[in-house]
């Protein structure tokens, strides 16, 4: 009895062994890539939007038969695993080495947070894992010495990118529209208040404005500094004390958790009738859902918006929003549309490459040259730039109108000319600062 | 807007913030004094008095103010079952329990919540979100006043119930000396029940509150608010409630003076500088007794 017991236990661990090697495909039949995503922990939304987007483009890339791989002589399909960096520092070096040493991915993209992913870099440069980022906006990250980036790609406009938009337009656009208005001398310079998260994130859009000011030699006077710490939501005394600067316009450097009760704060607690500027990942349906009518006018820089899509890329932001809301039955937001379009980069660099091998696709990726798909590119075209390996958006700015239908303010693009669909406006209740 | 108005202007943004600390700090202390249990889930069952208000005002579109009727009663039902299940089994067991216990609760609540509700951030406004009235030459939303008079009326609730009922009464007894009320025939364990239901109630009129000021929440908002009760316990005192009005108060104003005078980097740091200097003073913290 013993014996046969024995020979039963033999022959089951035998048969779990077996059914164990059969199943695992080999290396060389999928292509493995790594998403990096907060799906717990503060940042979960943005990490679920991820993570949705990625398995999108790798269901469309694999229902078409999947990545052609040279090489191999095949298409293989791609093999998406979840990273999650629980929103902080140490889950993203968690997340990162498992998906390097455990799953051996041959590619990664994702990564949201500037600070999370600053600190699992150095994982990815030891490694040398082709990485496309698609958060991580602070320059730090991407322009950063002291480890080897070159492995790492970034699909995203850096902090620098963001602030330059934001100083034009106000020079250009805002500040004459409230000197002809008001009467005030053609060469009145524009009164800024700048009001930003305590993180590299906005001390760099902090430092941004300034040195886009001094570059451009705009007639913008910065007139009052506050900081926040990160993930703040009472911002009353912050508000108080910009307004007692008297500016004509606020610059803020929030995440949306934070943007909707600073605007709200400002214009209904403080009575700020200013112009308030938000940063384009603050363009998400849940902030014109959270803002209501505190909202109206304020401007909002974007590159993909839920409520509005430059004539260049609208088809394809239809059918992406669409076939997303079927998939998950949402609405993607900015990392979403991101990360949906550096799964199909990554995609399209392995079949340049010819190979699965990580230095062939990191080549490729530095070589690469795709059509813009969804946002809008500059020169209409996805590529990394030589120094940094940053890749260059046409972001716009957009004005909130009140829609009635909506309930909700939804957004117009106002400028740059080329995208521009309407006129920028100052409302009726808007005060300029006192000097 | 002249320097004396915007100084009148951050002292009211600091009482508000205050109420908010001064509630959650009262809850805390409540449980302590009584049971001498550190709940380190305390912020979640803000959260959830967040959630349970924000789901009746999706639900009725009842005044948010009225559904403290509904956020309190049910906290102090959840307040009694975490007593019951989680503190009451390992009591006395030792510090090291009562902390982990306390810390596996954070996890279960945080990722229950965001199970029920998503971890989408929520908003709602009030109905008077809108109104703003003078106070001393300085506007002053309506909804701040009404929440330092509803934190004021349920402060001057719990001291008439503490000092003119029975069971107030009783619990007094019981925080002073365990022991002695046990031989005076008072059923501790309903007391610590209670201490735990009625703390965990406060813990849900702050989250009603903070909804309807206008702040943002998802599962997660729970943890700051928390530490800044912790702090406002120790700085008043342990177990001592006046020491959490009094301490709730001091970090509502002087975090938001800190704001306007160092920057917002050091809002929270200012709350910790505050605690050492009173601690190093009076290690007891403010209304802190020896024998403590």
């Amino acid at each position: 009895m013993k014996r046969e017991l024995l020979l039963l236990c033999i022959l089951c661990i035998g048969f779990a062994l077996f059914a164990g090697c059969t199943d695992q495909k080999t290396a060389t039949d999928e292509l493995k890539i790594g998403v990096v995503a907060s799906m717990t922990g503060p940042a979960s939304t943005t990490g679920k939007d991820i993570w949705q987007s990625a398995v999108l483009a790798a269901e469309e890339i694999n229902a078409d038969g999947g990545v052609y791989v040279a090489d191999l002589g095949k298409k293989v399909p791609i093999r998406l695993i979840q990273g999650d960096d629980e929103s902080t520092r140490e889950g993203g070096m968690k997340a990162v080495s498992r998906l390097i040493t455990q799953d051996n991915v041959d590619l990664l993209v994702g990564g949201f947070s500037s600070a999370v992913v600053s600190a699992h870099q150095s994982i990815v440069a030891e490694n040398k894992v082709p990485y496309i980022i698609g958060g991580g906006s602070s320059s730090a990250v991407s322009r950063r010495t002291d480890i080897d980036t070159s492995y790492m790609f970034f699909h995203r406009p850096n902090t620098e990118d963001s602030a330059e938009i934001i100083v034009l337009f106000i020079d250009r656009v805002m500040r004459p529209d409230i000197n002809q208005k008001f009467g005030f001398s053609e060469n009145r310079p524009l009164r800024l208040a700048v009001l930003y998260q305590d993180t590299s994130y906005g001390t760099g859009q902090r430092n941004a404005v300034h040195d886009y000011i001094k570059k451009y030699n705009l007639n913008i006077t910065v007139v009052s500094e506050a900081s926040f710490n990160m993930g703040e939501s009472d911002f009353r005394t912050a508000l108080t004390s910009i307004k007692s600067a008297n500016p004509d316009a606020v610059y803020t450097v929030t995440f949306l958790n934070e943007l909707i009760p600073l605007v709200q704060q400002g214009r209904r607690d403080v009575g700020m009738n200013t112009i308030f500027f938000a940063i384009e990942p603050n363009d998400d349906p849940d902030f014109y859902r959270g803002v209501g009518t505190y909202g109206e006018y304020m401007m909002i820089q974007s590159r993909f918006s839920p409520y509005a899509a430059p004539k260049e890329t609208r088809d394809a932001h239809t059918a992406f929003v669409k076939n997303f809301e079927k998939r998950w039955g949402g609405f993607p937001g900015m990392m979403g549309v991101v990360t949906y379009e550096t799964v199909y980069a990554g995609a399209e660099a392995v079949e340049n490459a010819g190979s699965i091998d990580k230095a062939a696709i990191r080549d490729a990726l530095d070589k690469l040259e795709i059509p813009e798909m969804i946002e809008v590119m500059k020169n209409g075209k996805i590529a990394f730039s030589e120094e940094f390996r940053e890749s260059k958006f046409e972001l716009y700015m957009a004005q909130l109108i009140w829609d009635q239908g909506a309930g909700e303010t939804r957004p117009v693009i106002v400028w740059p000319d080329s995208l521009k669909e309407a006129g920028f406006i100052l409302p009726d209740w808007y005060r300029p600062g006192q000097d | 807007m002249a320097g004396v108005d915007v100084v009148l202007q951050v002292l009211i943004w600091g009482l508000y913030a205050g109420c908010i600390y001064i509630l959650l700090a009262t809850g805390l202390n409540l449980i302590f004094g009584v049971m001498k249990v550190v709940n380190f889930a305390h912020g979640e069952l803000l959260m959830l008095g967040a959630y349970i208000t924000f789901t009746f005002y999706a639900l009725s579109g009842w005044n948010p103010y009225v559904l403290l009727g509904a956020s309190v009663p049910l906290l102090i039902i959840v307040g009694i079952i975490i007593e019951r299940l989680c503190f009451r089994p390992i009591l006395g067991t030792g510090k090291l329990n009562e902390i982990f216990i306390s810390i596996g609760l954070i996890y279960i609540v945080q990722n229950a919540a965001a199970i029920v509700w998503t971890d989408e951030w929520r908003i709602i406004h009030s109905p008077y979100e809108r109104i703003t009235i003078s106070v001393f030459g300085v506007n002053m939303p309506l909804d701040y006043l009404i929440i330092i008079i509803t934190t004021a009326l349920i402060l001057i609730g719990l001291h008439l119930f503490l000092r003119r009922t029975r069971i107030g009464k009783a619990m007094r007894a019981t925080s002073q000396n365990r022991n002695g009320a046990m031989l005076m025939g008072i059923n501790v364990e309903r007391m610590d029940m209670l201490s735990f239901g009625i703390g965990a109630g406060f813990a849900g009129a702050a989250g009603t509150l903070w909804v309807v000021s206008g702040q943002v929440f998802n599962p997660y908002m729970g943890s700051i608010p928390a530490i800044k009760a912790f702090a406002i316990v120790i700085l008043g005192g342990l177990g001592s409630i006046p020491g959490a009005i009094i301490g709730g108060l001091v970090y509502g104003i002087a975090e938001n003076f800190a704001i306007f005078t160092l920057g917002g980097a050091w809002k929270d740091a200012i709350s910790f500088i505050i605690l050492i200097l009173v601690l190093i003073v009076r290690p007891t913290g403010l209304f802190g007794e020896s024998a403590e």
